[in-house]
């Protein structure tokens, strides 16, 4: 048996270790280890409350908003502080947008290369890639000379050997199987959604007054100023008109782009609707609000857990059976490693026993990953686009119920497809199509509130501190690009006193607990055939499928691999 | 009367969360209450993202990086790179999403010329979990500031003989 190791996987945001074991080309084993170290907690302890998401929102330079939006909640539910319904619009739209952004970004920009050899686009008939393109979409943008521009492109930046973008794939692997026109019609779309991308995102820069950062979240609501007859205010009846026509760009774009082109790729690889599967668990807080926070039964996507994928059943979620293992997680619990604990308890003390680097193996048995090994009611669970889907297909909500089927039946493939890679990646694409969708709906009814002279965005009753209990507990979610995030605050005498924070990449990464259950992605990657193990393209694109994000999971403690590796001068 | 030279960016990139990388961020900061800054520079606080910044370069002719490096110098080293030096970045490579070379990369793909790049950078002590700079790094942030300043003034000035 032979154990083939990925390190660091890459197109990813942070770092990820994958070892697998081979048995007779198939994986019988796998570790997944986050090589890095989080420390938020420690940051915020003793800090003001209300200021906490200005720190949070820099756990993760890619999803920026998702921390902010969890932090504030979460200092709400403690102050039992109800925002006004401008101020929940108003952060659904921005959540929806950064679906819609990110789930486009991870589909062209970190995926698609996993199923797509842009070697191959290079020798692709632009002719015949017109006729492919204009027979699964109406998309225009589908003449022979714009393929053939976009190949001319590529070919001169693969020729100038600094292909920087297309440099980690495994161009030429036997597992790449799309004809040379579905390539270069793939990466035509590659570069038309980095394009896409930075249009749409001024949607945060418009509510957000500033993108990477957003600067307009407050705790009791939003700082976005509404004001019919104001050019300046952020919201005025022009940057709605704006904002709707950013909306329906991006719902051009989801469903005659991304939406076709994922029912493309799928068609030929359908070997991965069998692979991939994991835990069969998928949990999902549920999040878009349309009444109270408190209200789950009235969230656009609904909350819930679906064990052994049985979809007859949805079960009832509480956060207060979420626990965290660190027994194969290198920190100490001060009562001892193998229980596990709720965030309300959650100690971050690192403990590294780990071996010196460079090192050729970890010591799988022992303690093996800087992430913890979160649980609900002791079970490892998947989170993120796939279990949101599910959980909502579940629950009867009609909307996802259409779309799911409806990718189904062109597929021809049934439901338990979608226990797989590829179901993880079609319900990303149908997620986005759905959230484009109600981006445009909320920006209507933001219009809607500005035409009625309704503008309260803030509820200040409880801004000053001296209102508050000595002593508060709250717990913030959000259902993040990636999936299930949850922030815990303890606050005594106005100040932080313990800050604790679950976030999905920890669910899905997360290492073996007390117990020895695998976690997400240790699970997906059992019986995955390898084709070559020295060009293991198959682990990537299973790990690859749930998204993951290391950077807020986690922080890079080897600082040779940074963004510049530059030689000395000599 | 002095002209703001066309379409100038700062961008500082790091995350203010992990001491020295945040030493970019933090001299953006500090150049938004400069009053040495030129009219109409964006200046733009970047933290840790790749593509997400082609928004913030997609129409930018000159583009000033401000950023932690990793040189092997004693820690508070300033370095400045521009040009070819800078394609020696890695791009995928690195354990960093999609990084700055990549950027690049993208608006040569997109069929839009890339800016001229200039990166000021320096030598960090420490990238470990913690909200400030080490002293080493504290110690050269005014100086990295007023070296932005120069450049960006050197930049309009040549602009503007450019033009005459």
């Amino acid at each position: 048996m032979a154990r083939i190791v990925v390190d660091p996987v890459t197109r990813i945001e942070g770092h990820l270790r994958i070892e697998a074991q081979l048995d007779g080309g198939t994986v019988s084993d796998a570790w997944s280890s986050g090589t890095m170290f989080r420390g938020i907690e420690l940051i915020l302890r003793g800090r003001d409350p209300r200021e906490a998401w200005i720190w949070t929102q820099r756990i993760c330079g890619v999803c920026t908003t998702v921390h902010a939006l969890t932090s504030v909640r979460a200092v709400e539910d403690a102050l039992g502080i109800e925002v006004p319904e401008n101020a929940r619009i108003i952060r659904n739209i921005i959540a929806a947008s950064q679906y819609v952004q990110d789930h486009v970004i991870h589909f062209y920009h970190l995926h698609a290369l996993d199923w797509v050899d842009v070697t191959l686009a290079l020798k692709a008939d632009p002719g015949k890639t017109s006729q492919l393109a204009e027979s699964i979409s109406s998309w225009p943008k589908s003449s022979r000379n714009y393929f053939k521009g976009i190949q001319d492109r590529v070919k001169a930046l693969v020729d100038s050997k600094q292909l920087s973008l297309f440099s980690s794939g495994y161009w030429g692997h036997p597992a790449y199987h799309l004809p040379p026109e579905a390539n270069l019609l793939a990466v035509a779309h590659y570069v038309e959604a980095l394009e896409f991308q930075k249009d749409f995102i001024r949607i945060h820069a418009v509510l957000g007054g500033k993108n990477p950062h957003l600067q307009t979240y407050l705790v009791g609501g939003m700082s976005t100023a509404m004001d019919p007859n104001e050019p300046q205010a952020t919201i005025n009846p022009e940057r709605i008109t704006f904002l709707e026509e950013l909306a329906s760009k991006a719902q051009a774009f989801v469903d005659q782009v991304y939406i076709p082109d994922v029912l493309a790729v799928a068609s030929f690889y359908r070997d991965w609707f069998g692979r991939g599967e994991g835990l069969g668990n998928f949990l999902a807080y549920g999040d878009y609000p349309q009444g109270g926070i408190k209200d789950a039964s009235r969230f656009f996507l609904p909350r819930g857990v679906i064990l052994n994928r049985d979809l007859s059943n949805v079960h009832p979620l509480d956060p207060k059976n979420v626990a965290e293992y660190v027994t194969h997680s290198w920190y100490e619990y001060s009562d001892g490693d193998n229980a596990a604990k709720h965030p309300f308890q959650g100690e971050t003390k690192p403990k590294y026993t780990g071996p010196k680097p460079p090192y050729e193996y970890l010591q799988t048995d022992e303690k093996y990953s800087w992430l913890k090994a979160p649980r609900y009611e002791d079970m490892p669970m998947e989170v993120g686009p796939l279990s949101r889907m599910l959980v909502a297909y579940a629950s009867g909500h009609q909307e996802v119920k259409d779309l799911v089927n409806g990718v189904l039946k062109k597929l021809n493939a049934p439901a338990t497809a979608l226990f797989s890679t590829l179901g993880r990646i079609a319900a990303r694409a149908i997620e986005a199509q759905l959230m484009a969708r109600y981006v445009s709906k909320w920006i209507g009814e933001l219009g809607a509130n500005l035409g009625h002279a309704d503008l309260r965005v803030h509820n200040g009753e409880k801004w000053d501190p001296d209102t508050w209990p000595r002593e508060a507990q709250g717990f913030g979610f959000h259902e993040a690009p990636r999936g299930a995030l949850a922030h815990w605050v303890e606050i005594e005498d106005k100040k932080i006193k313990n800050y604790q924070a679950v976030v999905p990449t920890t669910w899905n990464a997360g290492p073996r607990d007390g117990k020895g259950q695998r976690g997400a992605y240790e699970a997906s990657l059992l019986k995955t055939p390898i084709a070559d193990p020295e060009r293991p393209l198959e682990i990537l694109r299973t790990i690859h499928s749930f998204d993951p994000c290391l950077a807020c999971a986690v922080h890079v403690v080897d600082a040779r691999g940074r963004r510049y590796l530059v030689q000395k001068a000599s | 009367m002095m002209l703001p030279p066309p379409s100038t960016v700062v961008l500082g990139l790091g995350n203010i969360l992990h001491s020295d990388d945040g030493v970019g961020p933090r001299a953006v900061v500090r150049l938004k209450k400069h009053p040495g800054v030129p009219e109409g520079v964006a200046l733009i606080e970047g933290g840790t993202l790749g593509l997400e910044l082609l928004t913030y370069v997609w129409d930018a002719s000159y583009l000033l990086v401000l950023d932690a490096v990793d040189v092997g110098q004693p820690p508070g080293t300033l370095i400045r790179m521009s040009g070819e030096e800078l394609h020696k970045m890695p791009g995928s490579g690195s354990v960093h999403q999609l990084g700055f070379a990549d950027l690049m990369a993208a608006l040569r793909i997109l069929a839009k010329r890339p800016p001229e790049v200039v990166l000021l950078g320096v030598q960090p002590a420490s990238t470990e979990w913690g909200a400030s700079l080490s002293p080493a790094v504290e110690a050269v942030l005014g100086r990295l500031v007023e070296q932005a300043v120069n450049e960006l003034l050197r930049k309009s000035a040549a602009t503007l003989s450019t033009v005459a």
